[in-house]
């Protein structure tokens, strides 16, 4: 049949193999993660990540020089760092989530731009950490399926209070400080996983893309936090599979083609979607019968 | 707010009001446990379950959970972080949703919700909390008078079921219609009691006058020895019982001119009708 | 000869530092100051130079000259160069405006004049997502040093640029220039006695990027590259299941990474094919000092027999 020939390409290469099922197991992680990032408005956490990362990877690159693992573990622990330290700073002062993380990471930049400088390395250091999708070798595919199981677990365990934390903050402290404390970090600890673990395995385009814009999507055609639970990882799948077979066929860059399937799904969502532009028009304000 | 000693037995509703910066909501959040008292305390809460109603609050109405979803966590003292709501637990949620009238909008998320059905939501959720204390604070500001009727029935409900309500109002009229009891504040109380002796014009005018929310020079008290708390009452009902100085003021400052007169706190109402 | 190893070392170490220096032992008081870009051009510059010239380099051994950022150290340091030396066709793109900068008052000699470019296949680049870069590539490769007819091109043009700024030793440095053309005329001529045995259908290499396509044409070697003439450009999924398909029709047996790319594209396609990667080549940058290639004859010696031995099967 001519459409299963279009998709030959997923199996007919192992690369494609490994392709497929990296980007199947960040959008199982990544995608539900995104949601509550969206909802919490911090969408942009992603691009501040990817450069708060660098002090992690440059101490990781003086001590073991160019190896992955001990970059991408130093990343963690920079990316770790900031998060929680915006986390604590928008939880106990007047400031909120967007300057005390935008604060966290320009300071975290400058220290890993220092840090270089200082130790002269013309390789530029964050070139070599991030990945293509092209190229998962077992580790970084070890990897991904390490920070999935992880991301999966915490989001069954955390859910109650994170849909709580976002929804009535002061409701769920009220009840349990504890549970309130565990919500709020532990989100920003996934949070932090995911993104590093994807510009690893991936690159911090289709890090960041996949845990945002499926969200976005998603918002357009359910109403229920559990049902954007679900169609977010499932539109992020089918955009990679998308991108995939779009970088195949039409000889484009992986994963700018992804992540253009991604965005393209996005404005299609906004216009058509059941509470996109287009039919919310069309829907008169309905008064509701007290 | 200062030189507050009051207690309320158990089965009691006392609005509580006074003009804007008098102290109302601060009491409440000391109450709730938000706030510590710099001196004084507050006793009669161990092992009580209190359920707040803050005045603004911080609800992301934009999130995309449903009224049975939000109101359900009215059980959370019951399951949890980690439970699953069982099928009894749903019931309840369902059964507290049309006892203030919004059967039918379980499914319906909650951006989609008047002002008014919003509230009567958040009283849902209080039902399933099922607290021996409640506090609202000013829970009918944005809410039209079908409602504020409805629920202030609830609040009688809960009242005759055993529960301690207080609220705070600023409507007059409300209070005079559905309250017994009352305590007017103005950063210290100005009195206490059947609602009736307390809403006098006096004491109104008294109220009106209170120059500390507004006036950084206005004199300020001296901290005293308080009387000693008191527990169980004859009857054996249990009091919540708060005295003493609350949030923001503290003791002297130097060169004060002649302090206000002493107010006169009544341990017990001087009115008739006994609070039980 | 140690003192020239000295020098080099010392010269790569101020590379790395990116510091300015003060006057090294090596050097005689009176030497010209001089800047080259990246460590091959040191290289050379060195070797005609002597020790009448005081060296820095801007871009060190085993380090990405793609993705060079410019440091207000490298601006002093070209400010009081007399002369800066460059590759030219497009390769530092940051050149002008680092001159420009530092208020350079000397000469910027490109050593790639005098010789016929390439053209940039797939003419247009392509751009990673991320971190600026300082280099672009225009309609031509760069990577001419790669033949070593070119390079005896480039001697020249050093040793006239040397005489021109210092007339004094115009006769030492002809002199060396003139050894050390020697030298790579026998390179040349040893690098083409390597392949010569080999069948020209036989000589296919599949590498990280496109640096050596000018080693391609000079010695009648075919390469073929993962990603394109950028070393961090995005590979795609055709373009990857294209070179799978040419390894397996073709027999192709040489996989090489690189000395200043990510190695992990290159093992995928082994990992694919059953190839494992054949070793490393030196592209666009010498190793450090103790390393396999610390000067350029070394560096193409090395290439040419990692590759003559994977393709040959060895």
């Amino acid at each position: 049949m001519a459409a299963l020939a279009w998709l030959e390409p997923l199996w007919a290469y192992s690369f494609m193999q490994r392709a497929l099922l990296g980007c199947v197991l960040l959008s199982l992680s990544a995608a539900p993660v995104g949601v509550f990032l969206m909802l919490r408005r911090m969408s942009l956490t992603g691009d501040a990540m990817a450069h708060a990362i660098l002090p992690g990877a440059a101490v990781g690159f003086l001590i073991s020089g160019l190896s992955l693992g001990a970059m991408t573990l130093g990343g963690i622990v920079a990316g770790l760092v900031v998060a929680v330290a915006s986390g604590l700073v928008a939880r106990s002062t007047v400031l909120r989530e967007d300057t005390s993380l935008a604060a966290f990471y320009l300071l975290s930049l400058a220290l890993g731009v220092l840090i270089i400088s200082t130790y002269g390395s013309q390789v530029d250091l964050l070139h070599v950490l991030f990945g293509t999708v092209l190229a998962l070798d077992d580790a970084a595919l070890a990897l991904l399926l390490g920070i999935t199981l992880i991301t999966l677990l915490a989001m069954r365990l955390l859910y109650r209070a994170l849909v709580l934390e976002c929804l009535d903050p002061d409701f769920l402290r009220a009840h349990s400080p504890r549970w309130s404390a565990l919500a709020h970090y532990g989100f920003l600890v996934l949070v932090v996983i995911n993104l590093v673990a994807g510009f690893h395995a991936l690159g911090t385009l289709m890090a960041v893309a996949i845990m945002v814009l499926p969200a976005a999507a998603a918002r357009f055609w359910v109403r229920r936090i559990g049902s954007l639970l679900w169609l977010a990882p499932a539109l992020a799948l089918l955009c990679c599979v998308a991108g995939l077979l779009l970088s195949y066929h039409a000889d484009w860059p992986t994963s700018p083609a992804i992540v253009i399937a991604l965005g393209a799904l996005w404005l299609l969502s906004m216009i058509l979607g059941r509470f996109g532009v287009w039919r919310q028009r069309s829907v008169s304000a309905v008064h509701l019968k007290g | 707010m200062h030189h507050l000693s009051l207690f309320c037995p158990a089965g009691s509703k006392l609005a509580i009001v006074g003009p804007n910066g008098a102290g109302k909501s601060t009491l409440l959040r000391a109450l709730a446990g938000q706030l510590r008292p710099l001196t004084g305390r507050i006793d009669g809460l161990a092992g009580q379950r209190v359920a707040y109603l803050p005045q603004t609050p911080q609800i992301d109405r934009s999130f995309p959970v449903t009224v049975q979803d939000m109101v359900q966590y009215g059980l959370w003292h019951q399951s949890g972080a980690l439970g699953r709501w069982t099928s009894a637990q749903r019931q309840r949620c369902l059964e507290a949703l049309a006892s203030v009238g919004l059967q039918g909008f379980e499914r319906r998320t909650i951006d989609t919700l008047s002002g008014g059905q919003f509230q009567r939501a958040l009283f849902a959720r209080l039902i399933l909390q099922d607290a021996d204390l409640l506090l609202l604070d000013e829970p009918f500001a944005a809410v039209d008078e079908g409602t504020t009727l409805d629920l202030l029935q609830l609040l009688e409900r809960w009242r005759a079921a055993g529960k301690t309500v207080l609220v705070v109002l600023h409507d007059l009229s409300l209070v005079r219609r559905h309250f017994a009891h009352t305590l007017l504040l103005a950063r210290e109380p100005i009195a206490f009691g059947a609602t009736a002796a307390v809403l006098t014009p006096a004491n109104l005018r008294r109220a009106m006058n209170m120059r500390e929310a507004f006036d950084e020079a206005a004199p300020w008290c001296e901290a005293e020895a308080e009387p000693a708390a008191h527990g169980l009452d004859a009857h054996g009902h249990e009091h919540v019982h708060a005295h003493g100085h609350g949030h923001g003021h503290e003791v002297h400052g130097p060169g004060r001119s002649a302090q206000p007169p002493r107010p006169q706190v009544q341990a017990a109402p001087a009115g008739a009708a006994g609070v039980h | 000869m140690k003192r020239r190893i000295f020098g080099q070392g010392l010269v790569a170490g101020l590379g790395l530092a990116g510091v300015g220096g003060a006057a090294w032992a090596t050097a005689t008081p009176a030497a010209l100051p001089v800047v080259a870009s990246f460590s091959i051009l040191g290289d050379l510059v060195q070797q005609v130079g002597g020790e009448r010239v005081q060296l820095t380099q801007l871009i060190g051994p085993d380090s990405d000259a793609h993705v060079f950022q410019p440091r207000p150290a490298h601006a002093r340091l070209v400010g009081q160069a007399r002369l800066v030396f460059s590759n030219g066709l497009g390769f530092e793109g940051w050149m002008p405006r680092l001159l420009q900068s530092a208020n350079f008052r000397g000469q910027h000699v490109v050593l790639s004049r005098g010789i016929e470019p390439l053209r940039n296949p797939g003419h247009g680049h392509r751009h990673a997502h991320g971190h600026g870069h300082g280099h672009d590539h225009g309609e031509h490769d760069p990577h001419a040093w790669q033949n070593v007819a070119h390079v005896r091109v480039y001697v020249r043009n050093i040793a006239d640029a040397l005489c021109a700024a210092d007339a004094a030793g115009c006769d030492f440095y002809r002199q060396r220039a003139q050894a050390y053309d020697a030298v790579l005329a026998q390179l040349d001529a040893e690098i083409r006695a390597a392949w010569a045995p080999i069948e020209v259908a036989q000589r296919r290499v599949i590498v990280a990027h496109d640096a050596f396509a000018y080693y391609g044409q000079a010695y009648n070697v075919r390469f073929m590259a993962a990603r394109g003439v950028i070393a961090d450009s995005e590979p795609t999924a055709r373009g990857i299941a294209r070179l799978v398909q040419q390894i397996r029709e073709e027999r192709i047996r040489a996989l090489f990474v690189e000395n200043v790319t990510d190695p992990r594209l290159i093992e995928q396609i082994g990992r694919e094919t059953g190839l494992r990667p054949a070793g490393r080549l030196y592209s666009d940058a010498l190793s450090a000092p103790g390393g396999t290639a610390p000067t350029y004859v070394e560096m193409l010696r090395h290439n040419t027999q990692a590759l003559t031995r994977a393709v040959a099967g060895i």
